[in-house]
């Protein structure tokens, strides 16, 4: 094994806890059961790792084999690192048919074509999901297998998720990722998280929507039985209104675990004071950051509580409504640079 | 009837009788000392002794006519009261039968003879008819969804029912955006449906051809979802190879009942999104005899023309596969 392999495994090894360390390595399916079995979890991490090596030595591994292991980790703890999403645009008639088989075959094709030394793997998960490991090199020099790049796409949808992407190679992938999925064109998502669970239950709607149909009306599943008899609320009206309103904008149940939404204000300032607008002709600039650690869990229960005045303002619900959570606001509305980037699909 | 006495004349006829007892007090001096004119005034023949017939007529007839009256309320207000009792009757008859038909119950005929109401049976049944009809049309009218108005008119929320074999199926919602133009405002319509290629076409030219549309994909991806959720719980007879979201393609590996049983690989490719049947299958096998047979040329015929789980039922039944 060269000095590369050793280097990934040993930085894959080296962040996982000990415990998980054993089902990773079942699941590689790349040492044997007795070599499993020889391997004590409870020794310090550089002991563990060298006997990986020696054992990968001695089934005669190679680097392939432990990429496929990176992949498999990062298929299993997907949320590490800051993902990025992107949206293909201007979909073909013949898109709809787009095969797996067909895909992997001209993405890989095109990314072979521009760049000489590129390594690519692809695997489909079984949620539909294809993941692609890229490890960039260029015309002179071997792919760099300690920055790999991981795309995760949904074939037939729209969206297109990113990690570890340099600028030099990004237009790459994008032409790729653009001839492969018979799309026009590929533009960003203005949607970054921590994790990727987040941003996929987010984009494809793998979280509970509420719409004011009669059936849903009745959201409420309040604790009845914990509340007295005697106790009668005053507001109960007004808290089911608010308690829809929330839901309808920010889901109901379980909601994806974005952390941040930011608003970067491209406005003029307008005071109350003896400024009138010619005064000012720069912008002022700013930028608005909501943190939390479920952000759209916190939303809501800031209308659904009554902190937050109802309607729900646009600028929140286009969150979800968008899927994204960076906007510009400028003075013409805070809708129009996002309106540029359309609806979702 | 009631006599109108004017008041002028009870007042006459008042003083009239105290005038004429003041004259006629001591009786033989009042005649004797009186005119013969005023004498002829106050006897019964003249003017006040006309006042004085008049009187006693009205304070007759008065008595008369109070005990008439009296009379005349009693029976009214028995009739109105029997009146009322009948009106309540009937008013409790029409909230039963209106109940018994808005809960859907047979109305029993022989009851509503007996009590007769079947004028008013008949009547309430057509209102509602009519109702019914009426609201059948506007549903017509805006092709038959669910319609339901929010955020005060601007926008409306729609509703897609999903079945499949009987079986519904799941329920997609999708908000419309009313105000300047139609457009989709949100949905929980999965991904990798093509909603953006259809909007594009047909939503701004018209509506019900959209939600029209809308609904026949919508039915028949969860047509072949269901068909595939089918296919998987048949374990050991047929094991699904491949398929994805928009579920228009299925690749299954049946095992072939032959002397030696072998590997069948079926590929059924949905060309048509609009449909749950498959428009094309293709049967491979190692052994291309097997292919070729009658059997499975058969067998590929079931699958184009069935729902793909019922087609592996049936060729499990018939011996083909395991």
């Amino acid at each position: 094994m060269d000095a590369q392999a050793t280097s990934v495994l040993n930085r894959i090894i080296r962040r996982i806890p000990n415990k998980n360390i054993e089902n990773l390595l079942k699941k590689w399916n790349c040492l044997s059961a007795e070599q499993l079995r020889a391997l004590d979890y409870t020794r310090p991490k550089w002991m563990i790792v060298e006997h990986v090596i020696s054992f990968c030595e001695e089934n005669r591994l190679n680097l392939k084999h432990i990429t496929n292991l990176e992949m498999i980790y990062h298929i299993e703890n997907p949320d590490q690192g800051t993902w990025y999403a992107c949206q293909l645009a201007e979909a073909q008639d013949d898109a709809v048919c787009v095969e797996l088989t067909q895909f992997k075959e001209h993405f890989k094709a095109h990314l072979h074509g521009v760049i000489r030394h590129i390594s690519i793997k692809m695997k489909k998960h079984e949620d539909e999901a294809v993941w692609i490991r890229i490890a960039w090199g260029d015309n002179f020099s071997k792919p760099n297998h300690l920055k790999p790049t991981y795309v995760v796409h949904h074939l037939h949808t729209s969206y297109v998720f990113i990690s570890n992407l340099v600028a030099k190679h990004k237009i790459f992938l994008c032409q790729a990722l653009v001839i492969a999925t018979k799309h026009g064109s590929i533009k960003d998502g203005h949607l970054s998280t921590k994790s990727l669970t987040a941003m996929r239950d987010l984009l494809l709607r793998r979280y509970q929507q509420a719409f004011p149909n009669e059936q849903s009306r009745i959201l409420q599943d309040r604790n009845t039985l914990s509340s007295h008899p005697c106790i009668g609320k005053e507001h109960s009206d007004h808290e089911e209104m608010r308690h829809q309103m929330s839901c309808e904008a920010f889901g109901h149940g379980p909601s994806p675990k974005l952390e941040t939404a930011v608003y970067r204000l491209e406005t003029r300032y307008r005071g109350n004071g003896n400024h009138t607008l010619s005064d000012r002709e720069e912008f002022f600039r700013g930028v608005v950051r909501f943190s939390s650690s479920s952000l759209l869990d916190s939303l809501r229960h800031c209308v659904a509580s009554g902190m937050a005045e109802g309607p729900v303002t646009p600028l929140l619900s286009a969150i979800t409504q968008r899927g994204r959570n960076y906007f510009v606001i400028t003075d013409k509305g805070p809708g129009v640079s996002s309106q540029a980037s359309a609806q979702r699909a | 009837m009631q006599v109108f006495l004017p008041k002028a004349v009870n007042q006459i006829s008042w003083s009239s009788t105290h005038f004429m007892r003041v004259i006629r007090g001591p009786d033989s001096e009042c005649q004797r000392r009186t005119p013969p004119s005023v004498t002829a005034a106050i006897t019964p023949e003249g003017v006040l002794g006309h006042l004085m017939a008049l009187e006693r007529e009205g304070m007759g007839q008065q008595d008369q006519h109070e005990s008439q009256r009296l009379e005349m309320l009693k029976a009214r207000a028995v009739t109105l009261r029997a009146k009322r009792d009948q009106l309540k009757h009937q008013t409790d008859v029409v909230k039963i039968l209106k109940d018994k038909i808005s809960t859907d119950l047979p109305l029993d005929d022989d009851a509503a003879a007996a009590g007769g109401f079947t004028e008013l049976q008949k009547s309430l049944l057509t209102a509602w008819r009519m109702q019914l009809k009426d609201l059948q049309r506007a549903h017509h009218l805006i092709g038959g969804y669910d319609l339901v108005e929010c955020k005060e008119g601007k926008s409306v929320c729609v509703s897609f029912h999903t079945a499949f074999e009987g079986v519904y199926l799941e329920t997609y919602n999708m908000e419309l955006d009313l105000t300047r133009t139609v457009q989709i405002s949100r949905h929980n319509i999965p991904p990798s449906f093509p909603l953006e290629s259809f909007a594009k076409q047909i939503l701004q030219k018209d509506l019900k051809a959209f939600l029209q549309t809308l609904s026949q994909n919508l039915n028949a991806l969860a047509a072949r979802r269901r068909q595939v959720c089918l296919l998987k719980e048949l374990v050991g007879s047929v094991e699904v190879m491949e398929s994805n979201q928009l579920c228009n393609i299925l690749v299954l590996m049946c095992t072939a009942q032959s002397e030696s049983p072998k590997a069948v690989l079926c590929t059924l490719e949905y060309a048509d999104l609009t449909q749950c049947l498959p428009t094309r299958v293709r049967i491979e096998c190692e052994d291309k005899t097997l292919s070729q047979s009658p059997q499975w040329k058969k067998n590929q015929s079931l699958l184009l023309e069935s729902p793909a789980h019922t087609a592996v039922l049936t060729m499990r039944r018939m011996g083909s596969i395991a």
